[in-house]
């Protein structure tokens, strides 16, 4: 367990150093954003141009400025968005739980439903439904989740407008109680994480399926078989808690592509989430913005992953048992 | 209970582990499922290879070149027709596999070579060097990919090479990682012991004892990198961050999309829809020459595909 919260603190560090560096490098930089003489609060003169990059302390040696860069994170300020003028925190405060809302109902759906499916076309493999099961998964799979995305969103929101089209609620809404807020909300969340979902369900299938053929073939589940119990006991508690390891492992990687997913399929939708912050962050080149939503999200994720591997010494005794 | 009797639920896995019947069930009807699969999917790969290939003589012109009057629908001189401001679309698509093939073979060979290259280096030394190796790729397979990919196409610049460079640096783990188990399960190897014990240094066990046996998976390794790099590409082109000189299908999907009245004129039938179906139908080819290789690679995966506890 020690070894775990290291590993994923060392994780965070290289991240922390990665978000740090990365950003000085790109090309252009946020003051010569403003440069432009067409623009409102165009900065034309060098002293101003000079006063700023002092006041982000741009112009300071790197090792000043990660340092710097570490003790503000430590003490959770993420700085102050350059295009926006607002605190980072603020702006991820309102668009990461968007995020978080549609990540976790992707993930829970589509591993609730590719674990059923999973151990039934297992179950009955080789048969025609398992086959056209694997044959579809693989299609999901291939599919990237730009197109799984559009091609919902034209179906159900533009050519039979039974959904609404983009966003995460109605805009300007005024609430009676919180069950019409919590309707009008799962109303805009339903295509989103169904595309995100789609995307998830193929991967995860494959694996249940296969570690399930795997559990299938083992003595104790002819002797489980031999004993009587019935078939519902044989899938699910036998084959189904064996298949759940290995799923949970993949369950961490999931997290990481879930995310991944999030930033197209947020694009389509316009959903207000964290991927569409980043691709706004990467357009205006705002340094504080773009590192603190990656060092956001990369965080969630690893926290995901820590607690996925806690919980797994949980499920399975011979993990901790051999560490 | 008569019914489970009529119908055994899992004919070969439980009920016939050395039952004839469901021994031989199994074994043949996979034995010829996947070759077939391998084959529509080599097919598909060849046909976009050579659109790839051939994509400047297919084309009839430039990518960015206003060839025509805006919004035709396709006709001789325009195959797919053209687009909002007049771009031939059968160019962009042609151009695009080119795109496509590039990308998979630079970044999916980039991945595999640095893969190959760090997974030996790791399974074989073992010790220290293994366990720094391994933490390394660990840190890496846990970071969200897609973020890291979009702040790193943000800072390499809208190239190919930048962009190819981005995925081999985030997809190398995974290799890595899987030739690193192959060469764990090499060590104890006699013939490789013997050639230890002749005083063969590592660079020469790797080179000629090592590495013919892990080319199997190196290349079905290569496969999945290629997709990857495939989907990554039209995506990273789909979000605006590609080359924007060079056609991609991600870009001309975009452009469709932005195309706001796309699904009243009809214009989706030869503007959307051959890019999504390109991209599709080579992710599915890579896929299934993956599930070929897969089944010679992976003895698990052949072992159980062709009949549980049939060892030889």
């Amino acid at each position: 367990m020690v070894r775990a919260v290291a590993l994923y603190g060392l994780t965070l560090v290289v991240v922390v150093t990665i978000v740090f560096s990365l950003p000085r490098g790109m090309p252009g930089d946020p003051i010569q954003a403003r440069t432009d003489a067409a623009g409102p609060d165009a900065i034309t003169d060098e002293a101003t141009r000079a006063r700023l990059l002092a006041y982000y302390k741009l112009d300071r040696p790197l090792l000043a400025q990660y340092r710097n860069y570490l003790g503000r994170i430590v003490r959770g300020d993420l700085g102050w968005s350059i295009s926006r003028n607002e605190p980072v925190r603020d702006i991820i405060g309102q668009h990461l739980p968007w995020t978080l809302l549609l990540t976790g109902t992707a993930l829970a759906v589509s591993s609730a439903t590719s674990f059923a499916a999973g151990i039934g076309a297992a179950w009955r493999r080789g048969r025609a439904r398992d086959i056209l099961m694997v044959a579809a998964m693989t299609g999901a799979r291939v599919l990237p989740a730009y197109v799984v995305a559009t091609v919902l969103l034209l179906i159900f929101a533009v050519s039979f407008p039974v959904l609404p089209l983009a966003g995460a609620q109605t805009p300007f809404a005024d609430y009676a109680n919180p069950v019409a807020a919590m309707v009008d909300i799962g109303r805009y969340l339903i295509l989103p994480s169904t595309a995100l979902a789609l995307g998830q369900l193929g991967g995860k299938f494959l694996v249940v399926r296969n570690t399930t053929i795997s559990v299938l073939g083992q003595d104790y589940m002819l002797l489980a078989r031999a004993k009587g119990l019935s078939d519902r006991q044989l899938k699910y508690r036998h084959a189904g808690r064996n298949a759940l390891l290995p799923f949970m492992t993949m369950l961490g990687l999931h997290v990481g592509f879930a995310v991944s997913g999030a930033l197209f399929v947020e694009t389509v939708f316009g959903y207000p989430g964290m991927g569409s912050l980043v691709l706004d962050a990467v357009k205006k080149v705002d340094y504080p913005l773009l590192e603190g939503c990656f060092l956001t999200l990369a965080g969630a994720v690893l926290l995901v992953n820590l607690i996925i591997e806690l919980v797994y010494t949980r499920v399975d005794p011979r993990v901790s048992a051999s560490r | 209970m008569s019914a489970a009797e009529a119908e055994p639920p899992c004919p070969s896995a439980v009920v016939g582990r050395s039952g004839r019947a469901a021994h031989r069930d199994v074994g043949t009807r996979r034995d010829r499922r996947i070759p077939v699969l391998g084959w529509v999917g080599f097919a598909l790969v060849l046909m976009f290879v050579i659109m790839g290939l051939g994509a400047s003589r297919l084309a009839g012109y430039r990518v960015i070149e206003l060839a025509g009057k805006p919004l035709r629908p396709p006709s001789l001189s325009h195959l797919l027709g053209t687009n909002l401001v007049g771009q031939d679309l059968a160019t962009q698509l042609f151009q695009g596999a080119r795109t496509s093939l590039f990308m998979a073979v630079a970044a999916g060979g980039g991945t595999v070579v640095v893969g190959v290259v760090v997974g030996m280096l790791a399974g074989w030394t073992g010790g220290p060097t293994d366990a720094v190796l391994l933490r390394v790729m660990d840190i890496f397979l846990v970071i969200p990919g897609l973020p890291l990919l979009v702040v790193l196409g943000a800072y390499v610049g809208p190239s190919m090479t930048g962009v190819a460079i981005i995925i081999i640096a985030t997809a190398w783990p995974a290799t890595a990682r899987l030739i690193r188990a192959q060469v764990l399960s090499l060590r104890p190897r006699a013939h490789l012991r013997a050639s230890v014990g002749f005083g063969a240094g590592t660079i020469q066990v790797l080179r000629r004892h090592v590495l013919p046996e892990v080319t199997l998976v190196a290349v079905a390794a290569f496969v999945a990198s290629a997709g990857w790099a495939v989907m990554i590409e039209s995506g990273l082109a789909f979000l605006g961050l590609g080359d924007p000189l060079r056609a991609s299908w991600g870009r001309t999907i975009r452009d469709a999309l932005n195309f706001h009245s796309l699904f009243f004129s009809g214009a989706w039938k030869w503007w959307l829809l051959p890019p999504v179906l390109c991209v599709a139908l080579f992710l599915l080819g890579l896929t299934f020459c993956g599930i070929a290789l897969e089944q010679r690679v992976n003895p698990r995966v052949a072992r159980h595909a062709v009949a549980p506890g049939a060892r030889p």
